[in-house]
């Protein structure tokens, strides 16, 4: 278990880095598909989640 | 450790957005219809019918008004489904960048550590954008789109990261810093729209702001434990391949 805990706590590089931050990429753009892109065929397919969520819509 | 993160972003973000699903459906989806009622029987329709046809306004009346020509939903379950859709995506989206920050920070991942995070999400992305910009039911007054969405984005980020420095980091200095960020926000001021008088009944409104802020929780606390579950099930199948593995 220590070992555990001390081969996650070393600065963030290889492995993990890469994980986080393709795991923020895909995430923000999920977001930004779904909550912020102006296009208006995205914005009416997601609109009641929008405004249900809280994202500024129209 | 990437394979897992995305595994168990799938699964929590799935759960997720099938408990905020069936709640939107209930609580939230009968009070937008209601509202678009109002929306469409206040839609400024003669504006067409006086205005010079050369000059066109850039939001005309309302953008519903010009989204119609374009494609949409079909109203009843066409409808739901694209919402529930919607909230699937965002539901894998919010789950991959929980589980980056989890990473990020170093945390040991377990149910309760991802559920303490998730009502950081919470605080964060819902609570903290709806002190300045309550959720809004079609056919509100508010602010240029793009000035909302800056407010709300920034806000978020300063939010996400005070609480780091509060709840983690913990000097002094951090917490001061955090606090800061918390509040910049607020004194900044988020953009606000004319103050309209409209044919809506309040309650819808109120009642909206609740139910969203209500849904907004639970929706980020299934995210939470779901993905702490799904994090260890993960190391736990990858553990029992890798046994058999070696005695194979």
């Amino acid at each position: 278990m220590v070992a555990i805990t001390r081969s996650l706590s070393p600065a963030l590089a290889g492995e993990r880095l890469s994980a986080v931050l393709l795991a923020a990429a895909l995430g923000v753009g999920l977001l930004f598909v779904s909550g912020f892109a102006p296009v208006v065929a995205l914005h009416n397919a997601a609109h009641d989640w929008r405004h249900a969520h809280n994202f500024p819509c129209h | 450790m990437t394979k897992r993160l995305l595994a168990a972003a799938l699964v929590a973000g799935f759960l997720a957005a099938c408990v905020a699903s069936a709640l939107q459906f209930a609580l939230t989806s009968p009070l937008i219809l209601a509202a678009e009622k109002y929306e469409t029987a206040a839609a400024p329709a003669p504006v067409h019918a006086f205005a010079n046809p050369l000059i066109v306004l850039a939001h005309a009346g309302h953008d519903h008004g010009a989204d119609e020509a374009q494609w949409q939903p079909a109203p009843g379950l066409p409808r739901l489904a694209f919402t529930a859709l919607a909230t699937l995506v965002s539901g894998v989206g919010y789950a991959l960048l929980l589980g980056a920050v989890l990473v990020a920070a170093g945390r040991t991942v377990t149910p309760s550590e991802a559920l303490t995070f998730g009502i950081g999400g919470f605080l964060s992305a819902s609570l903290a954008p709806a002190i300045g910009l309550p959720p809004e039911l079609p056919g509100m007054a508010a602010a240029a789109l793009e000035a909302r969405q800056l407010w709300w984005v920034a806000t978020a980020l300063a939010t996400a990261a005070g609480l780091y420095l509060v709840a983690i980091r913990r000097g002094p200095a951090a917490v001061a810093l955090g606090l800061a960020l918390i509040v910049a926000p607020h004194v900044w001021g988020a953009p606000h729209g004319p103050e309209e008088i409209s044919a809506m009944p309040p309650v819808f409104a109120a009642q909206f702001t609740a139910r969203s802020l209500a849904i907004a929780f639970a929706f980020w606390a299934v995210l939470g434990l779901a993905f702490g579950w799904a994090w260890g099930a993960v190391e736990g199948r990858q553990g029992v391949a890798r046994q058999t593995g070696v005695t194979a």
